[in-house]
């Protein structure tokens, strides 16, 4: 580093006074912040801060004077200037864009930049806040009102809409995070996690259901009663009802954004008594059908 | 952010010195829940008042003019960067992904 005298454009012999006078003269000329952009000024102003440092301190001046320390003995470390922020993407309180308004007027990309930067100024909005809910399965179909505890200490009140999907951002205007000035407050942006249920499964606006049915019913047929979210719901059983069928409950599915409701598929599954029969294995064992039917017919390799 | 108490130490300020500056609306902290937040770029500027009160010797009322003055300048150094990023093509610089078919 060179000489701070020569630096502040001093004498050897000049008084506090006139270090003060030449650094404050330098300083309104070269200090970053009135230049931004020019950074030969920002390197100049950093060598004049230096030798202001050391020369401003009489006991650091003399012992430069003696030799007894170098010109670098006194770099003082400086902070970001305020230029670095400033010129930084939009979105601090300072940013000010009236310097173009009038440019604006007469062109429509200009007037679009300047919304933006509008947008970043004082009484900006708060930013939106994101959540994660994770919801039962059936208030997501049915619908519901839930309580979301927020983790500055309140609750905020989420409406789930009926037929609300997994992975679905639920918008609460004006429940985020607080604006700057007079600035409206964010949005609160809830993603609903659905649950998975114990036997309904969702595919669209569809629910899908294995139903187990006793044999009797299987060949028999009847009316039996089928869960749905909705509630239970009486259902024609057919005569002769195999494992594998599935029978459409119409509109008992989950309701359309578009209106109306998908439907509910119930895919049959015979299940024998869960202990072995006497009565039933003597009445199979003299059941000529039973032998001649061959279901793996169609199996051989 | 940065708490009102962390700010004012690491700015060197005092809090008389803080309301004032808020006031004049030289200093725009956001206020977060019932206290003021701060960022670096609050420090920074907090740092830049004190170069011109303390090394330039500008007055209040020239501090506010200078403020004003750089905020715009900002605004329109960002408003330049964003349109000539924007503009696809220009003089002197090589185009990619179109070509002249007769050069």
């Amino acid at each position: 580093m060179s000489d701070p005298y020569e630096i502040l454009g001093v004498e050897r012999a000049a008084s506090l006074e006139d270090i003060r006078k030449s650094y404050r003269r330098l300083a309104k000329k070269l200090h970053p912040d009135l230049n931004p952009g020019n950074r030969k000024a920002e390197e100049q102003f950093k060598e004049v801060s230096s030798a202001y440092d050391l020369l401003s301190d009489p006991d650091k001046r003399a012992r430069f004077d003696r030799g007894e320390i170098d010109a670098t003995g006194a770099e003082r470390p400086r902070q970001r200037f305020y230029k670095d922020f400033a010129s930084e993407a939009a979105g601090h309180p300072y940013a000010d864009a009236s310097g173009f308004e009038d440019l604006a007027e007469e062109d429509d990309f200009l007037s679009e930049l300047l919304r933006r930067h509008r947008q970043a100024r004082a009484n900006a909005p708060g930013p939106d806040v994101h959540y994660r809910l994770p919801i039962e399965f059936l208030d997501a179909v049915n619908g519901a009102t839930i309580r979301l505890n927020v983790p500055d200490g309140g609750t905020l009140e989420v409406k789930i809409p009926a037929g609300t999907d997994d992975g679905q951002v639920l918008r609460l205007r004006g429940k985020g995070a607080p604006g700057a000035g007079q600035g409206k407050p964010g949005d609160a942006l809830v993603e609903i996690a659905v649950k998975p249920h114990r036997f309904f499964i969702r595919q669209g606006d569809d629910i899908h259901l294995e139903l187990p049915i006793t044999l009797t019913e299987a060949v028999l047929g009847g009316r039996i009663n089928v869960p749905t979210p909705g509630g239970a719901v009486a259902m024609t059983l057919p005569k002769n009802s195999n494992t594998g069928t599935v029978l459409r409950l119409r509109g008992k599915g989950v309701r359309r954004h578009a209106g109306g409701h998908g439907d509910q598929l119930v895919k049959l599954k015979v299940m024998l008594p869960s202990a072995p029969d006497s009565e039933l294995e003597s009445f199979v064992s003299g059941w000529a059908g039973g032998k001649a039917y061959d279901p793996r017919r169609d199996m051989q390799p | 952010m940065i708490s009102k108490q962390q700010f004012l130490i690491r700015a060197r300020l005092d809090q008389a010195t803080l309301e004032a500056w808020i006031a004049e609306e030289w200093l725009i902290p956001s206020r977060a829940a019932d206290d003021l937040a701060f960022t670096d770029a609050d420090i920074a500027r907090a740092s830049l008042i004190r170069d011109l009160k303390e090394t330039m010797e500008v007055n209040d009322p020239g501090i506010g003019v200078i403020l004003s003055l750089l905020d715009q300048m900002h605004g329109l150094r960002r408003t330049l960067t964003e349109l000539l990023a924007a503009v696809p093509e220009r003089p002197g610089r090589p185009v990619s992904g179109r070509r002249d078919p007769t050069g």
